[in-house]
């Protein structure tokens, strides 16, 4: 049974991955249905799997809650706070002037971007401990990081007008030569991963079977 | 534990002070956002610029002015404009920015801009906006069919949209440069927090990406050509004082470190 299904899932993706590079370069208009259709069931997956998402950390902190007692106030304040968002949402809709958007404006978004400004402090805390030049090349780069820092401020423009200048040679020579490989190398790797699933030789995807 | 609290205490000080003391730094305007600004200004004012909100709550501080700045300019020269998000937090956050954009400048809803709301799998919604933007989007943000908005029913797909503007702190340009732009031939500018821009300038240079506005700075640059100073503006101070006091910081850590090694090495 086991093994039915798990060649169903292989023929499915690899028809799947097959029709999707065809319809790239052929069109016809059963092809375009097919394609939409493939478009708007990828969306309505997606939304179920936003649902499953929601069940599995609330039952992951429903665990908690039961048998960790010192992360006992955190899940306890997950899950009210995903009842909470949810009856709103549902008793009110999430339209303007509703108690969803409220508490979204009011509540979720300073707190979230409360907490992400916080990395400022962690981030000159670690630059002043980490940064440390042990060789010549870690110089070399704290001395390329310290010019974009200050080059791409306009207190660095101030400081000195070659400092911009300097930050962006950095950035826009040898930073985008290393990115490029960088992307050259992921984009030779999905299409390596694609051809792989495809071809039903990368089954990770199957929850390692 | 103690240089820890001693760098917490000197930073707040440093964005305290700047913020009560409000210095004002003269911006130059990078190329980059030169560009941008050109490219929106250079459309005719019955244009449609796409804005699409791909980003979290959390760097709204950053990426919220950016946002804001082109919807400005849009909606100052009388263009069209789109909106969407294809991050669900994203949505409530660029309907309200643009809805307050639009009242300051006079713009009816409907008529100069619409709000189609957010679709989960960002591929399928960017893909299926260049076959049907009504498929994908039945309904706008407020729940009124597309068809009955006077820009609703005139954006079928991507050949309606001038332009596209991710506005986004993640990888989204990506996938609407791949989407979008390759495959329908959509032009796509890219407005990133800082961080981000290093991964996008390839495709910039590769032609890929119509332009990149870069974080705040880039923020600061553009509210500098619309003449309006703002949110940009107003956080170059403070990010100037955090970048320099970081710097000072590295310095100082690094001789200390060498002048340890030094006594160790006597």
């Amino acid at each position: 049974m086991s093994m039915l299904r798990d060649r169903l899932t292989i023929l499915t993706a690899a028809t799947a991955g097959v029709f999707m590079v065809v319809q790239y370069f052929v069109t016809s208009p059963g092809m375009d249905a097919t394609y939409r259709a493939i478009l708007n069931w990828m969306q309505v997956i997606f939304a179920c799997a936003l649902m499953v998402g929601i069940a599995a950390v609330v039952k992951n902190h429903i665990v908690r809650l039961r048998r960790r007692r010192a992360e006992r106030p955190y899940s306890l304040v997950l899950l009210a706070s995903v009842a909470a968002m949810a009856s709103m949402g549902f008793s009110g809709g999430i339209d303007q002037g509703s108690s969803f958007l409220w508490a979204f404006n009011h509540l979720q978004a300073p707190m979230q971007a409360t907490v992400f400004s916080l990395l400022a402090f962690y981030v000159t805390s670690a630059a002043f401990r980490g940064f440390r030049a042990r060789s010549v090349e870690s110089a070399v780069l704290i001395a390329a990081g310290l010019i974009v820092l200050i080059g791409r401020v306009p207190l660095g423009e101030q400081i000195s007008a070659q400092l911009p200048a300097a930050a962006e040679w950095i950035v826009n020579v040898p930073a985008l030569a290393a990115k490029r490989a960088i992307l050259i190398g992921i984009g030779l790797g999905m299409v390596a991963t694609a051809l792989k699933v495809i071809a039903g030789v990368e089954r990770t995807y199957l929850g390692g079977r | 534990m103690r240089a820890r609290r001693i760098i917490f205490a000197l930073l707040a000080v440093a964005m305290i002070a700047v913020m009560i003391w409000r210095p004002r730094l003269p911006i130059t305007v990078t190329d980059s956002t030169r560009a941008v600004f050109a490219m929106i200004d250079a459309l005719d004012s019955n244009a449609v610029v796409m804005i699409s909100f791909d980003h979290e709550a959390s760097s709204l501080p950053e990426i919220g002015p950016i946002g804001a700045a082109i919807a400005d300019h849009c909606f100052r020269r009388g263009i069209k404009v789109v909106g969407l998000a294809l991050f669900s937090e994203g949505n409530a956050i660029g309907y309200d920015l643009l809805s307050r954009r639009a009242i300051r400048q006079g713009r009816e809803y409907g008529d100069d801009w619409i709000y189609l709301g957010f679709r989960p799998q960002y591929t399928a919604a960017i893909l299926g906006m260049g076959e049907d933007i009504g498929e994908v989007f039945a309904t706008d943000y407020l729940g009124a069919p597309l068809s009955r908005l006077p820009l609703g029913a005139r954006v079928r797909n991507y050949e309606d949209i001038d332009l596209v503007v991710s506005v986004a702190d993640g990888s989204m340009p990506t996938y609407w440069i791949e989407y979008a732009a390759n495959r329908y031939g959509e032009k796509v500018v890219a407005a990133l927090s800082a961080v981000m821009v290093t991964s996008f300038t390839p495709y910039q240079e590769s032609g890929q990406l119509a332009g990149i506005l870069t974080g705040l700075k880039g923020a600061a640059e553009y509210e500098q050509l619309l003449q309006s100073p703002a949110a940009g503006v107003r956080g170059m101070a403070a990010q100037s004082a955090a970048h320099v006091l970081i710097a000072l910081l590295v310095l100082w850590g690094n001789i200390e470190a060498w002048r340890s090694r030094k006594r160790r090495a006597a």
